[in-house]
């Protein structure tokens, strides 16, 4: 077997946070990330879906290496990714790039579009001046940008227009992954397909993989080889994406599907009404953090915490009564 | 061609309008104040009549033109017979540069320091945000004063000194907009992608902060000059044989009875710089940073 | 609220050793005090018994710790000229200062915040017009530009007033008028500022679409809102009250602490300009503290802070 691409391996990130003011309060922690492993081969898209405060970005972040973990490590083709900051780090981060929620943000309002996209291949010392602006002509084209739009400024142009530009920052070093967060939840709906569309051609053409992570389980479905579902920290359910989404084995995701909007009003299906709001992280319940949340849960939900197991169908569930409760079709 | 004609009258009288609107003749005619001193500063060896120094002992306490004096000294002379005209330019010339070399002092001071505390966060922050406070709580002046009494008084201190009037203005700026880029948008997309600390302050958040400091220049120039004058005026400030403005107007009050013109001049040419500025300054603000509006 | 205030104290006091070790460390940047304040003649037994008698010879740790808790008994070192207890010449001053800067500051609040508030109220009238020029002179003008103006039309020209002195009530007059003005200026900017911003808040239009007179919206609603923030100014002039009068009084040989402080740093007097830069900072500190309380009390956002005093 050759070494996937993207190796996380029981990564976890605590945060100490304080409550009250100093020296009074206590601190406690934020388990943030906990535990979280998978691998992601060369030219596949992983999603990752959860709602918000469920460690999707702090996962991201730990994947470029903008914050270290507590446990675990993330390998970049069979390497241990580097402290941030260090050479070698650098070195690997030409091959990981990240494409941003919110273009405008993501983008200095003060310099040209094209020098934003030449600048990653300056840091990198790739290349001639001459050379470097072929380049991102040439990575613009791609992407569906006009030559008149170098000399432009980002808030001269459109929204769906300005995540191509940061798309094409992340492509000019022709990285091997994208971790995209949340990379069309800011624009407008008619823009967003046009983007996953120009994400998946850009795969298919180029062979990059993709890190995908969204709250939107359809738009995961569309671009995703495999999805992760995370709740609190953790990976509850993870496999195929459309079994995993006809077929939900964890209560959780049963949940999330059956809150996705459906325009047919024939197909009323039973909605799952999740009780009360998500625990305070810091506090997390014992056992399967889910158990507060869970119409099935029973007394071992609340003292055992259920590891991920494998099904007979390849998916992977974290839950004690996934062979009991055999995975409901929720149609 | 009757309708074209009619039609065009009103888009000449907007396009007037939205000069005066774009160009307000008080700042016009502030900005041109600005440029004549500056010009004055720069020339200002062409333009006095007479070495500044120079005594002509026939002409004592001559009085100016407007009061009843003669053309050999249109600004009439001092107690010994020296040219106000002459030391006029040549005070503001030294009060300009002091001012200029204290704004640029400060700002840049000011503007590290809070690209330091940015960076670092934690216990740098801290210790530069006391000392913020500390520099904010105190009169200036006085700090200034004790300073001056402790270390004695020489034109590259005194210069130094009018450096750190302001420069908790620029840090607190800076720190500010630099965290909250720092946290999210440009500045943590351009880090991600391996770009070094000086690049990112460099290269991106000093040109999108440019326009803030700038207007803040304009509040601490005109400040700068008052600091400056005030300080040489009590006779602790730039030190004879060199003149300032405010040099010039605390001569000037030993012979208020006699020769008001020796004090008038420097008075009137303080308070019309630091007006134009303060007009420039607003305008500025509108124009440039609608933030700090 | 006691909580508050002991951490407040506590600040203050952080600030006040903070200007403490300032001077300490400057002075001893300076050099050797010794050469600076004695003649260069001076006999060596002189130059040595100076420096005993400020400590100068011993450790810099040693000489620190004596001087903060000297001066936490109010000892701050005698005066290097006249050899009084440098306090002492300070604390002699106070009065004069006091007698001229407690006018001027009632002066500043009489004018200013009427007129700031007649401003904001008939905006872009011609009387808001004349009180926003003003104002811009206020803080382009040099008092010692102002005060040497009034005293060419007043003493001068008119003959009304005498220049400078303190010998009868009528010498007071300028100077206090040259304070007043300058504070007047800003203290009515501000007053309007605060004004326009709370008449353009929506409870202002609800109130008076409630059907209250436009006076009852502006004295039940508006000034109590319009104060909060001109409070903090004028908090701020008193602690500055001693730094403005530093020009004033050596424009009008007024004998106060403003006066003493020019002639020391011109006499560098190291002992009396310390112990000007501690009491001044404590002044700065007390008046911020005083400025907090009254915030407290004007302020029920405040106030709801104090448990026994909630809703």
């Amino acid at each position: 077997m050759t070494t996937p691409l993207l190796q996380a391996a029981e990564l976890t990130r605590h945060y100490s946070v304080r409550s009250g003011a100093w020296p009074f309060g206590r601190t406690a922690t934020l388990r943030a990330v906990d535990g979280v492993s998978f691998t992601l081969p060369a030219g596949r898209t992983l999603g990752l879906v959860g709602e918000s405060g469920c460690g999707k970005s702090t996962t991201a972040k730990l994947v470029l290496g903008l914050v270290p973990p507590t446990r675990g490590e993330v390998r970049v083709m069979g390497e241990t990714l580097p402290p941030a900051g260090t050479a070698r780090w650098r070195a690997l981060r030409r091959s990981i790039q990240m494409v941003f929620q919110d273009p405008l943000g993501a983008l200095d309002r003060r310099v040209p579009v094209g020098d934003q996209i030449t600048e990653p291949l300056i840091i990198h010392r790739i290349g001639t001046p001459a050379q470097r602006r072929d380049k991102a002509v040439a990575t613009m084209a791609a992407v569906g940008l006009k030559l008149d739009h170098f000399d432009r400024y980002p808030h001269e142009l459109s929204g769906g227009q300005r995540q191509r530009i940061v798309l094409a920052r992340a492509l000019v070093l022709e990285p091997k992954l994208i971790v995209c967060d949340e990379p069309i939840s800011a624009l407008d709906v008619s823009i967003q397909a046009q983007v996953v569309n120009l994400l998946v051609d850009l795969q298919a053409q180029l062979g990059i993989a993709y890190l995908f992570i969204s709250h939107d389980l359809r738009m995961i479905r569309q671009v995703s080889h495999e999805v992760a579902v995370m709740y609190l920290g953790r990976i509850v359910e993870q496999g195929e994406p459309d079994s995993l989404l006809a077929q939900p084995a964890h209560p959780y995701t049963q949940a999330l599907i059956s809150a996705i909007p459906t325009a047919s009003t024939r197909t009323r299906r039973g909605r799952i009404i999740l009780k009360g709001d998500p625990p305070n992280p810091i506090d997390l319940p014992s056992g399967c953090a889910f158990h507060t949340r869970c119409a099935f849960a029973v007394a071992r939900c609340r003292t055992e915490t259920p590891a991920l197991r494998v099904m007979a169908d390849g998916r992977r569930v974290a839950c004690h009564l996934a062979d009991t409760n055999s995975p409901r079709a929720v149609a | 061609m009757a309708t074209a004609a009619v039609s065009l009258a009103p888009v000449q009288k907007t396009a007037h309008a939205r000069f005066f609107e774009a160009w307000p003749p008080l700042t016009i005619a502030a900005l041109a104040w600005i440029a004549g001193m500056v010009a004055t500063a720069l020339a200002a060896d062409v333009l006095a009549p007479y070495p500044f120094t120079a005594l002509d002992l026939k002409a004592r306490l001559a009085p100016a033109v407007l009061l009843g004096g003669s053309w050999a000294h249109p600004f009439g002379t001092d107690e010994l017979g020296r040219d106000v005209l002459s030391r006029l330019i040549m005070s503001i010339r030294m009060s300009l540069l002091i001012a200029f070399f204290g704004t640029m002092i400060a700002a840049v001071l000011g503007t590290t320091i809070g690209f330091v505390a940015a960076h670092f966060r934690r216990v740098v922050e801290a210790v530069v945000l006391m000392l913020i406070d500390f520099q904010a709580s105190m009169p200036f002046l006085i700090i200034a004063l004790s300073v001056l009494a402790f270390m004695g008084n020489s034109l590259s201190l005194f210069v130094v000194l009018m450096g750190f009037h302001s420069w908790e203005r620029y840090a607190r700026i800076t720190r500010g907009l630099t965290i909250s880029a720092n946290e999210q948008g440009y500045a943590s997309a351009v880090r991600q992608l391996g770009a070094s600390s000086l690049r990112i302050y460099g290269l991106h958040v000093l040109p999108n902060i440019a326009s803030t400091l700038i207007v803040s220049m304009t509040l601490t120039f005109p400040e700068t000059i008052l600091l400056e004058s005030g300080l040489s005026f009590l006779g602790l400030g730039v030190q004879p044989p060199l003149t300032s403005l405010g040099n010039m107007v605390g001569y000037g009050r030993e012979y208020l009875t006699r020769a008001p013109w020796i004090m008038l001049a420097p008075s009137a040419v303080i308070v019309l710089t630091t007006l134009s500025i303060s007009i420039v300054g607003d305008w500025l603000r509108d124009r440039l940073d609608p933030t700090l509006r | 609220m006691m909580r508050y205030l002991a951490g407040r104290v506590l600040r203050g006091l952080f600030t006040i050793l903070l200007v403490m070790t300032f001077a300490f460390v400057v002075l001893r940047l300076s050099g050797d005090p010794a050469l600076l304040i004695m003649t260069v003649d001076a006999p060596p037994e002189a130059i040595a018994a100076f420096r005993t008698s400020w400590g100068l010879d011993r450790p810099l740790w040693d000489q620190y710790v004596t001087y903060v808790l000297r001066a936490a008994i109010g000892d701050l070192g005698n005066s290097m000229r006249d050899g009084r207890p440098a306090i002492e010449l300070v604390l002699d001053r106070v009065p004069a200062t006091l007698a001229i800067t407690i006018p001027a500051f009632l002066l500043k609040i009489g004018i200013g915040v009427p007129a700031g508030i007649y401003a904001a109220l008939h905006r872009n009238s011609l009387a808001d017009r004349l009180t926003m020029l003003v104002s811009v002179a206020g803080f382009t003008v040099p008092s010692f530009v102002l005060a040497l103006v009034l005293v060419l039309v007043f003493s001068v020209k008119l003959g009304w007033l005498p220049s400078s002195g303190s010998e009868t009530l009528a010498h007071a007059i300028l100077p206090i008028v040259t304070l007043g003005t300058a504070g007047a200026a800003v203290i009515a900017r501000f007053t309007r500022s605060a004004m326009l911003e709370v008449l353009g808040q929506p409870y202002i239009r609800a109130a008076s679409a409630k059907g209250l007179t436009w006076r009852r919206v502006v004295t039940d609603h508006a000034l109590p809102n319009a104060a909060i923030p001109t409070t903090t100014i004028i908090g701020f002039m008193i602690g500055a009250l001693i730094a403005g009068a530093v020009v004033v009084e050596s424009v009008f040989a007024w004998p106060g602490v403003g006066r003493l402080l020019v002639v020391a740093v011109a006499n560098r007097d190291l002992a009396v300009v310390q112990a000007l830069l501690i009491i001044i900072a404590a002044t700065m500190v007390a008046a911020n503290i005083l400025v907090d309380l009254v915030y407290g009390w004007i302020d029920p956002r405040m106030r709801t802070r104090h448990p026994a005093g909630a809703q």
